[in-house]
């Protein structure tokens, strides 16, 4: 299922979570792990100055300067490179870092990009404010392959996957979402756990809703997952389902807590906001920075 | 003394001369060399005898050394009103000093007019207009750039850029097929959201054909994803050239002007290929200029004319907006603080200041849209012009120039700045990254795509 990764990191704290995730799963499914790295993005056209994203000096790019990244990264990642098992390739970049991976990923299509969570505690205020992580967000809106993100420890991750949990909301990404649910329970034998949340959380102020409307509302959620979904599972019996109400970001996570889940599924809708971020739906980003396993997003590209 | 092997009087005209070049880092020995670089004084007063004309060499003679232009120029503001930088003094003590002395001039000499030419003006104009006489150093420092170019006394990255233009005809080495496949790319990743997108190349008789600046396909392909989108929504008929597409001219900066003549050349022939109603360019100042306004007298063209109509991005979006191509959605005007850039090369040199004033009415939300001062063609240069912002070893100059536009921004209180340009972008987050003040800056692109009513036919299934 997964032969090709690619696992997208600033070689900083930022990735360290997904890093761990990244080489357990290249050693779980004997992948090819691509490592890529992007220096930073030159100060002028064609210039070769650049400030080194990590670093933060200006420095000159030539492949001397591309070498000893390369070497840096292998020093970082020693002790996880020691143990693995399978094939690994070494790549840096210059340019946006975003627009670099999606060119990574263009011209040599892996079936899974893995990458950490924002950099924006570890730099300085050069980065915008954004709580996932701007580059996350470009690479998931644009990437034509699924991107697992990993923000924080996912301490029990043995790098395969025995319980998911697909959040669903109906829509035609989250189609998607149970659609490539099912492919991995074919290929690892997985369990599902379909989960939808009902949400409670927009009612305005002395609005209030009867505990027999919120189980009403559960039980309309629960027959419609049955519906639209169960039908395709097929001869896969493992599978549950179940509806709770509440702030979905939080639901979800409390829900694959709950689980005790080695991944959460969900599509990825794409935005655009104001300033031209693009913003992902809210509900995954809350999910994103508060999962305590790692997520997976796929946008509507992904099955193409 | 012999030429050097990286710094002499030929142009670059390979790709492995240019890899050369690029390969000593921030010019080292390039420099090193000019320090030994002869001055060939023959074909310096030679080449002035031929090409300085009667509207120069008068402009050089009627100067009434009066010192209006001095509180006209950024750089001499911001650098403690320094006598040398009053710009007639800068105009007269390098031009002005060559022609006196019929060419002979040493070494020293021309490191003197390069550091005037390229770190002491920035081409953009502003004088001209205070002066009695109308005299325009800032047009004068063009052809100064010219005879050092030939002479080999030219900055590192101007030499490389020249050299760009020469071998790709782009600003950067982009190879013939990537500016349409990374097009084709952008449509890609963008018709998800905008069903029907996408990038006619090569079409004939199309209403816009449309050109970039190669920055923007190798480092902001966004920007191509936002044209075509912008384009799609107001339903235009455009599209792209295969070749010839690049507007911008690194070359002029240089004083290389047979390189611009190249340049200009090959974006003519796709418009004569292509037999568009018009061109219409991206956002960039100079690029407007080199090709639009320059481009036709280098290329020998009687009538001063590209071979078609071509006009600058900004009066295309007012168009679209005016004749409602393109709808504001006025839940999503911008509601902060909002301050313009008025670039030098089309607001003070084309007349188009009140255009970029008429799209912000659109897309501000009336109250938030603060004026800088001064401004429209009274606005200063953003401090990174005329290839300002990309020469190494004039940053500290190019950082001190940034003041300037920094002070008029904080005077403004705005938060955001509009920039439709790409040299007046950059100079801006150079500023932000130096000094920090705290401000957004942005294309008009973006910030249309964000705000722009998209019909219902055009928006995707749910």
């Amino acid at each position: 299922m997964f032969k090709k990764i690619l696992f997208a990191t600033s070689a900083t704290g930022a990735c360290d979570h997904a890093a761990r995730v990244a080489f357990a799963m290249a050693g779980r499914f004997s992948a090819q792990l691509d490592i890529f790295h992007v220096i930073g993005l030159p100060t002028r056209a064609y210039s070769q100055v650049v400030i080194d994203a990590k670093t933060r000096e200006r420095v000159e790019i030539d492949e001397e300067y591309c070498d000893w990244v390369k070497e840096e990264l292998r020093v970082y990642y020693e002790q996880l490179l020691e143990k693995l098992a399978g094939n690994h390739t070494m790549e840096v970049a210059v340019g946006e870092t975003h627009r670099e991976i999606l060119r990574k990923v263009r011209n040599d299509p892996p079936d899974l990009i893995v990458m950490g969570g924002s950099t924006r505690h570890v730099e300085d205020s050069a980065f915008r404010n954004v709580v996932t992580g701007s580059t996350f967000q470009r690479v998931a809106k644009a990437a034509p392959r699924p991107v697992l993100v990993i923000t924080r420890p996912a301490a029990s991750f043995w790098g395969g996957f025995s319980r998911i949990v697909v959040g669903t909301d109906f829509s035609e990404g989250a189609d998607m979402a149970v659609e490539y649910a099912l492919h991995l329970a074919r290929t690892t034998g997985c369990e599902i756990c379909l989960f939808h949340a009902v949400d409670i959380s927009g009612l305005p102020l002395g609005q209030f809703l009867t505990q027999d409307d919120i189980e009403d509302r559960l039980r309309v959620a629960r027959k419609r997952i049955r519906s639209r979904y169960v039908p395709q599972f097929g001869d896969i019996r493992n599978y549950t389902v179940d509806v709770w109400e509440g702030i979905p970001g939080l639901e979800i996570v409390k829900y694959a807590r709950e689980k005790q889940a080695d991944l959460i599924i969900m599509a990825h809708h794409a935005r655009r906001a104001e300033s031209g971020e693009d913003r992902m739906g809210s509900v995954m980003e809350q999910v994103i920075v508060r999962a305590g396993c790692p997520v997976l997003s796929l946008n509507r590209t992904v099955f193409k | 003394m012999p030429e050097g092997t990286l710094c002499n009087k030929r142009p670059i005209e390979t790709d492995e001369q240019l890899k050369t070049l690029l390969a000593d880092k921030s010019g080292k020995i390039y420099y090193e060399e000019m320090k030994h670089l002869d001055v060939d004084t023959a074909k310096l007063w030679d080449t002035i005898r031929k090409t300085m004309k009667s509207r120069l060499k008068t402009w050089l003679s009627i100067c009434a050394h009066c010192g209006m232009c001095a509180d006209s120029c950024f750089l001499y503001l911001i650098n403690d009103r320094d006598p040398k930088q009053v710009p007639a003094y800068k105009i007269q003590s390098t031009l002005g000093e060559i022609v006196r002395k019929k060419g002979r001039v040493d070494n020293d000499f021309m490191h003197m007019a390069m550091e005037t030419a390229w770190a002491r003006c920035t081409c953009c104009n502003r004088c001209a207009m205070y002066c009695p006489h109308g005299i325009d150093v800032g047009v004068m420092m063009g052809y100064l750039r010219g005879l050092l170019y030939q002479q080999g006394f030219v900055p590192w990255e101007m030499k490389i850029g020249a050299g760009m233009h020469r071998v790709y005809r782009a600003q950067m080495d982009v190879l013939p097929e990537e500016f349409v496949d990374t097009f084709q790319w952008m449509i890609e990743e963008s018709e998800e959201e905008y069903p029907g997108l996408t990038v006619p190349v090569d079409k004939e008789g199309a209403d816009i054909m449309y050109t970039v600046n190669a920055r923007e396909v190798k480092h902001y392909p966004e920007d191509l994803a936002e044209a075509a989108i912008l384009f799609h929504i107001a339903g235009e008929d455009w599209t792209i050239p295969s070749s010839g597409w690049e507007l911008t001219s690194l070359a002029m900066f240089a004083g290389d002007w047979e390189a611009c003549r190249l340049q200009v050349e090959s974006v003519y022939s796709a418009m004569e290929r292509l037999k568009p109603k018009r061109m219409i360019g991206t956002e960039c100042g100079h690029a407007h200029r080199a090709t639009v306004i320059e481009g036709p007298y280098w290329a020998g063209r009687k009538d001063g004319k590209p071979p078609v109509p071509s006009i600058h991005y900004v009066e295309w979006v007012a168009e679209a907006l005016r004749t409602g191509k393109l709808k504001i959605d006025p839940e999503k005007r911008l509601k902060r603080k909002v301050t313009l850039q008025d670039s030098c090369n089309y607001i003070r040199n084309h007349g188009l200041r009140e255009i970029t004033r008429e799209i912000m009415s659109y897309i501000v939300e009336p109250g938030y849209f603060v004026d800088m001062a001064p401004n429209k063609e009274h606005n200063y240069c953003c401090g990174g012009g005329g290839g300002f912002n990309g020469i190494g070893i004039f940053r500290p100059q190019r950082n001190k120039a940034l003041i300037t536009k920094r002070d008029q921004i904080l005077n403004t209180g705005a938060e955001l700045v509009v920039a439709p340009c790409h040299n007046c972008w950059d100079a801006i987050r150079d500023l932000e990254e130096e000094y920090e003040i705290g401000i957004s800056w942005s294309f008009l692109k973006p910030l249309l795509v964000s705000m722009v009513v998209v019909p219902e036919h055009m928006k995707p299934e749910e």
